[in-house]
């Protein structure tokens, strides 16, 4: 009897009272209210229903969840879940992890942000120094989104425009102008000397200089019909010349001068005058590749850490993907002991499926598997019966 | 007389009906594995091939083995006939064509050299191709009404030759800003493909642009293109790896094949092609093969 008076008080309670009520009076007699509070508060917490996120009895995730990650937030942020997926997407929006940069409950800052804008940032891109020499005001005060944009967009590096434009947005064109006597031609290409974020040089530009930029202009912008073209750089890089000469290279991109797609001609923050790191410079380009093993279970520490040039020529290979070597001799220069002892590999060994030689890459895929060691089925069954059918 | 008419009008009804299912039928019969060009029959397993040229009049396809520095050339049917390694003079091969002359053309990527090969005469010699001061850096070509149609690497732009291999014009894109990948020469002028742009665009004869279609949105990486019997366009994504088909307006259709080492499936594919006989054929430089797929 007593029971069934209990049922009929919680039915008649769950009817008379809505659903925040019910949050503010359930959920807070256990979970101290303060803790949720702060000066930005999460819609449905404000709104006192914490089950829009959460299940009060039972549910599949950590911290009784209604679903996992981004899913969660896209339950309700669906607008944001097609926008997110367009260009070049931030790394833990790709991998679905909101809670990187944000907090689910309350924040003292907009947006839900974990920390102030700036801490947030360098929590992963700790490689970027705080402070430069000469640094740029808006890196300097922590002000990330004045150039870039936190989730996704169409532009390189997260920019919220072409770089030109960004730096437009701050920077009068006629200032720029008196301090660019003498430039020969249209200004134009800020990145191409100045490091955004900040440089031992003053007016930001880039420590390293192309040697021919540090003498002045005239060596390449003087000389006729050539300036510009590829061909200016590659009459002294002739290694590199030689090297385009062969079945793939790189011998492609946008614009007149090829070269430019990857380097700087004036300036840059390291010896290669790579317009970025290795992984943005290939990002440019192979932003397919890069974003379809990114969130790969198992990768290739070089794989992971963006060092594309430790496995791939740059600028030409004659081989596939453009490797450095064969899909043996490339990755025995540090596995060696599997270079002795393996699955027979070789010119003289023949995948059935093929008739092509079995390399190492036959069955690893470095860049990047759901499978250990990178394979690229599964190594209990699936990959070796993709040859030994009999077994 | 209006009994005959009836049934007249009847009868072609029921013909234009039986026509529309066979064609309808026909249309949505997927594609199929109709034939592997390897090295089995040469002894020798061929390693990245990077191009197939069909010689329609003699019924044969050539397969550049650009890893093995020859040519291959197999039936109609798909039977291997021949291994030509030019004495071993070949550097890397990469694709060629046959002028009226009968005289092979090939582009060698290893000495940039557009190389004649004329067998009755026993003659290789290497042509430089220049423009002005310029050395163009050769790649894909096609041949047609005695012009060399060459694509220069380094420009993005398609090179026309005459006989004597000097540069009669151009076929720029200048909607294509990191320049053409592929281009086809078909009846009604050229389709040319621009990867980083994933655009695919069509100039008539003269190489006047008549107009361009964004793939972007369905292909990653798109290397190669072919234009089929119908008139669809068929774009080959590397990557994918598979192949994307787009009406003449741009209109995505459908894409088919997928990634894989078994027959019928794709690794590193780089270039693809209609033969005469209504077969797609696909040059996988991963598989070291090229497969042809008929409906």
């Amino acid at each position: 009897m007593l029971n069934y008076y209990r049922i009929f008080v919680i039915s008649w309670l769950a009817i008379a009272f809505p659903i925040a009520a019910a949050a503010d009076t359930v959920c807070f007699q256990c979970h101290k209210k303060e803790a949720f509070s702060g000066k930005v508060v999460h819609q449905p917490l404000a709104k006192g229903q914490c089950g829009a996120c959460h299940n009060p009895h039972v549910a599949h995730f950590k911290g009784l969840l209604e679903a996992e990650g981004s899913a969660l937030c896209f339950s309700c942020h669906a607008k944001e879940e097609n926008a997110f997926k367009q260009g070049m997407v931030h790394q833990p929006v790709r991998s679905g992890q909101c809670l990187a940069c944000h907090v689910p409950h309350s924040s003292s800052r907009s947006g839900l942000l974990k920390e102030q804008l700036s801490a947030t940032c360098f929590g992963c891109h700790d490689k970027l120094p705080q402070k430069f020499q000469y640094t740029h005001s808006p890196y300097a005060q922590g002000q990330c989104y004045s150039c870039h944009r936190p989730h996704q967009s169409v532009f390189g590096e997260l920019l919220k425009d072409e770089p030109d434009k960004v730096c437009l947005s701050c920077h009068k064109s006629q200032d720029l102008q008196k301090g660019h006597l003498n430039y020969p031609g249209t200004l134009r290409n800020c990145l191409s000397c100045h490091n955004p974020h900040g440089s031992s040089r003053k007016g930001i530009v880039r420590d390293i200089l192309h040697a021919p930029f540090a003498q002045g202009c005239k060596e390449c912008h003087d000389k006729g019909e050539i300036q510009g073209s590829t061909q200016s750089c590659l009459r002294c890089h002739e290694k590199v010349a030689t090297g385009m000469l062969a079945r793939h290279s790189h011998l492609t991109g946008k614009g007149e001068n090829k070269c430019v797609a990857c380097h700087s001609p004036h300036a840059g923050n390291e010896k290669n005058l790579l317009k970025g790191s290795q992984l943005q410079v290939c990002r440019s380009c192979h932003n397919d590749t890069i974003a379809r093993y990114e969130n790969k279970l198992y990768r290739h520490p070089k794989a992971k850490e963006g060092t594309c040039i430790n496995c791939h020529e740059v600028h030409g290979s004659n081989r596939i993907a453009m490797l450095r070597a064969d899909g043996n001799a490339i990755c025995t220069r540090c596995h060696e002991t599997q270079g002795k002892f393996t699955h027979p590999v070789g010119e003289k060994v023949v995948d059935v499926r093929t008739g092509q030689m079995v390399t190492c890459v036959t069955c690893h895929l470095p860049m990047g598997s759901d499978f250990k060691y990178e394979l690229i089925y599964s190594g209990s069954k699936d990959l070796c019966i993709q040859c030994h059918k009999r077994y | 007389m209006k009994y005959v008419k009836n049934i007249l009008s009847q009868s072609a009804l029921l013909a234009v009906s039986i026509f529309m299912v066979a064609t309808t039928s026909l249309a949505a019969e997927p594609w199929a594995w109709k034939a592997t060009l390897d090295g089995a029959g040469s002894g020798q397993a061929i390693v990245m091939p990077t191009a197939l040229y069909i010689d329609a009049e003699r019924q044969r396809y050539y397969v550049i083995d650009s890893g093995n520095n020859r040519l291959l050339s197999y039936s109609q049917e798909g039977n291997f006939l021949l291994a030509f390694a030019a004495e071993g003079k070949l550097q890397i091969p990469y694709d060629m064509v046959r002028d009226n002359a009968d005289v092979i053309w090939v582009v060698e990527k290893g000495r940039n050299s557009l190389t004649s090969i004329n067998i009755k005469a026993k003659e290789i010699l290497t042509h430089i191709i220049k423009d002005g001061s310029r050395t163009l850096v050769l790649d894909r070509i096609d041949y047609k009404d005695s012009i060399f149609y060459i694509l220069d690497k380094e420009t993005g732009q398609i090179a026309l030759l005459n006989s004597d291999l000097t540069v009669k014009s151009w076929i720029s894109c200048a909607e294509c800003t990191s320049g053409i990948v592929d281009f086809k020469l078909v009846n009604d002028g050229i389709w040319a493909l621009d990867l980083l742009d994933k655009k695919v665009v069509q100039f008539d004869h003269d190489g006047k642009l008549i107009k361009n279609f964004d793939v972007g949105q369905t292909l990653e990486f798109p290397v190669s293109l072919a234009i089929g019997p119908a008139g669809n366009i068929y774009v080959l994504d590397r990557h994918a790896p598979a192949i994307a088909v787009f009406d003449t307006e741009g209109s995505f259709k459908y894409t088919f094949l997928a990634k894989g080492w078994g027959r019928g499936e794709l690794y590193f594919p780089i270039e693809i092609l209609f033969d005469p006989w209504g077969g797609l054929c696909v040059v996988e430089e991963g598989n070291g093969r090229v497969e042809v797929f008929g409906r």
